[in-house]
Parts: structure tokens; sequence; C-alpha cells
């Protein structure tokens, strides 16, 4: 596999399609305050950048989340990640991956890209500390050959930050 | 009248009053009264007292009823007071030590007439183009997502200042097919024309007659949208497909969510997730929205 986080890219199904154009139409008529949907003509790749809560310790700073959809979203979660540099915070490795129970195992088709847009900011506002997580190297050894973080195994241990 | 009043409440209710003491003197009520008397009694919705507000409804030319909402500062009149309405936009309100709330009024009459182009555009847009989103626009709303044909749609965004001016827009379908449509509307981007109709404007651009409200699928179809893929009828990849074209069938049982979903798709779902259960030919789960019980047949069709 050559492209880095890529997941194997399968052509949207008309459903995915359908309810991705129904969903960007929303956000751009009422996107989450504090991101912004960068414009491209790619419906499977969204990118979106915000800037960190103010009052936060990562107030003022602006990151890039990479959302790619499978072909069967929204029976399938999206890949979500940070593009690098990503933000220090106990839950979010230094490739961009997150930690973060609803992109994985909670996930359910009554969210949107907006709610979890929502979630990660929400994540970061509550974090007291900027710092890795305590396994990041580790992790990022095992994903050197581009492994998506749909393919980890997650423990979602602490749900305080 | 308050037998046993508890001690929180007491509280709140000599705190108001102090508050209501210390708010502008009944002079200056009686000075809005005549203000108010100015504009005509039968144009107050209502007034409230604590913060001050004064709501009045206006009738544009063509018989549009408008709130118009004027909150008054403590100060007032020497500060200007601040209003709201439902409009695209508030233009500047000139406010001076001498201006009375007939000016405002005035003012905002004034406003809906320069409106009048805007809300027939987009009248037009409504009653001449199958319309998606938003299904009951507000008056403010000045933006419309209308269905193309081919799965593609337009979101039009209108200048609301010059509403017949070649309109913001978005193409949302399939990338192959809003590519093509994208180039022509860049093709023939300078042929649009003040003097043309914005929806003959539009069918230019577009080289073709856009479905309209007349066409085959009506608007109720998008009413009811399943809470799994947003849509209302089922939009299955093989036209063949037995399911194609349904209308959501399921409903969640719990009164607080009653969502809609496609059989089909609430199955899917199930199916796609380690937790639920089976028994003979029946998935056993929960809704994705409210995590109640629901149980859909494996061969729902």
């Amino acid at each position: 596999m050559t492209s880095s986080s890529a997941p194997s890219r399968k052509a949207l199904s008309k459903i995915a399609c359908n309810r991705l154009q129904k969903e960007l139409v929303e956000w751009q008529v009422s996107p989450p305050a504090g991101f912004k949907h960068k414009i491209t003509d790619n419906l499977q790749r969204w990118i979106i950048e915000f800037v960190g809560a103010s009052g936060t310790l990562y107030a003022e700073e602006t990151y890039q989340l990479q959302v790619d959809f499978p072909e069967h979203y929204p029976m399938e979660a999206p890949q979500v990640v940070f593009i690098p540099p990503a933000p220090l915070h106990p839950h979010i490795y230094s490739n961009g991956h997150i930690c973060l129970d609803i992109l994985y195992d909670s996930w359910s088709p009554a969210m949107t890209v907006s709610s979890i847009c929502i979630s990660i900011l929400s994540m970061l506002s509550s974090s007291t500390e900027k710092q890795r997580p305590a396994d990041n190297d580790r992790y990022i050894k095992n994903c050197r050959n581009g492994r998506s973080p749909k393919e980890t195994r997650w423990w979602f241990h602490d749900d305080k930050v | 009248m308050f037998t046993s009043p508890s001690q929180g409440f007491m509280d709140f209710f000599t705190e108001t009053f102090q508050i209501s003491q210390s708010t502008p003197p009944s002079d200056l009520y009686r000075s809005v009264y005549s203000e108010i008397e100015e504009v005509g009694w039968k144009h107050l919705v209502s007034f409230e007292r604590d913060p001050s507000s004064v709501n009045f409804s206006v009738i544009d030319e063509n018989e549009r009823k408008h709130i118009l909402e004027i909150r008054l500062p403590q100060n007032y009149p020497e500060s200007s007071p601040s209003i709201a309405a439902d409009v695209p936009y508030i233009c500047e309100f000139k406010w001076s030590m001498n201006s009375r709330l007939k000016d405002i009024v005035q003012q905002f009459q004034q406003l809906l007439q320069k409106l009048q182009k805007f809300w027939s555009t987009m009248d037009s847009i409504d009653k001449n183009l199958l319309v998606i989103y938003p299904k009951q626009p507000t008056l403010a709303c000045s933006y419309r997502q209308i269905y193309l044909g081919n799965d593609c749609c337009l979101l039009l965004f209108i200048d609301a200042q010059n509403p017949t001016s070649l309109p913001g827009c978005r193409f949302l379908g399939l990338n192959t097919t809003t590519e093509i449509i994208r180039k022509k509307w860049q093709r023939n981007g300078r042929k649009w024309s003040n003097e043309r109709s914005f929806i003959e404007n539009l069918s230019l651009l577009l080289e073709t007659n856009i479905p309209g409200c007349t066409t085959t699928f009506q608007k109720e179809e998008w009413e009811i949208e399943c809470g799994i893929c947003y849509a209302g009828q089922l939009p299955l990849g093989d036209d063949s497909q037995a399911n194609n074209g349904e209308y959501p069938d399921y409903t969640c049982d719990n009164p607080c969510c009653q969502r809609a979903f496609h059989t089909v798709c609430l199955r899917d779902w199930l199916r796609s997730i380690t937790t639920t259960k089976k028994s003979f030919d029946v998935l056993f789960g929960s809704c994705p929205y409210c995590s109640d019980p629901v149980a859909v047949k494996i061969n729902a069709s």
C-alpha cells in the first residue's frame, strides 16, 4: 500500500453519496461554530479547519482534520485524523490518529460530521495538560505501514478528557 | 396569592421587584406610549417592560406581514434602540435625540420596499423550481437548494441587495455529473443578464430545463427522511433492486423519538454492529437515535 492514511478508496455508494450531499448542505447552512469546511470537489474526503476554543489550552491554534468516508457510510464510521501537526493531547497521537470512541466502536448513523467535530473540539477543550499519549512512540511504530486508525483495537480507558 | 412561598422564591421576588424599581421611571413609559400612539395602536403586537421592547406588525406592499421588534435601551431615547426582524439584512438606522419610534417604523418600511425584489425572486424560485431545502424558508433566508435531476442539486445563494444578479452557487452530486454542469455554468456565466428573469437566466446557464415542482416526484416525497440514509425515497445504486424508491416504513416506537427509517437501512445498520441479537429471522438492537429497542425482520422487503 502506497497511499499514507487513505483507506482502500472504493467509490461512495449511492446511499452514501446522497447522505453526504445532505450533510454538506446542512454544514454550509449552519456549520459548527469555529469550523470551516475547505471547499473541494471531493465529496469523499473533507478537509476541515478549526481554531481551538478560547479560554482553553488550544486557544487560537489552528488545526486541520481529514475526514474520509467509506463506501458504505453511514453504516460505517468515517475515518477522522488530524493532518500533522496534530494538537498535543493525551488522546491524540503524533501521526494524527485520535482515540475517541465515537469514531470506532460507538459510532452510530445518528451522528454526523458536524457532531464529530463538536466532540473533538470538546475533547480538546476539556484537556488540562498538553502531552502525547504515554504509548505514542510504540503506536507510531506500529502504524508505519500506513495503517488506518480504524484497524487499531482501541482501549477507551479514560473518559475524563 | 402565594400560600407558602419558599425562601428562594421570596428572594427572587424581592430582587425582581427592586430591579423594576430601578428601571426607567414611568415618565419614560408615558413618552413611549405616546410614541406608540403615533405609529398606531392597531400595529402594536406586544409591549414588554423588562427588558423593554416594542413589537409592531408591518404589512408590506405585497401583503406580507412582518414583525418589527424594537428593543429600547435603559437610557432610551439617548441611545438608539436596536431592532430585529425576519429580513435578510438590516440597514443602519438613523437615530438622534429627537427621533421617535415612528421614524424607525418608517425606515423599516423603506427597507421592506427595497426588499420586494428579493422576495419576488425567492418566490419565483419556490414556485417554479423543486426546492429541497429549506422546506419552510423564512423571509430572511437567502439560499435555496434546488434539484436538477440525475441526483444532482444546486445550492443557490441569492444576494439580497442585488437579487437579480448572478447568485453564488455550489453543485452537489456525483463528481462526474456535477463536473459537467459546473463547466456549463462557468462557460455561460457571462450570459447572465438582469433583463431576464431569474429562472430564465438559470436555465440559460445550465443549458437545460430545470425540473419544476410539476415533475413526477412531488415535494411530499422529500418530507419524511430516513434517519440513516437521509433520503425520502431509498436511493439504491441498482434501479432493478426491489426496494429502490421505497419510503421510510419503520418508525421508532419511543414516543419521544419517533424517528423514521427504511427497514432496509435499519437492518443493514443492525447487521453491521456486534451488539445486535438475532432470534429466528428477527434482528433485535437499539435505535441509533434514542437507543430504545428496535426489531426488524431479516428478510424485510
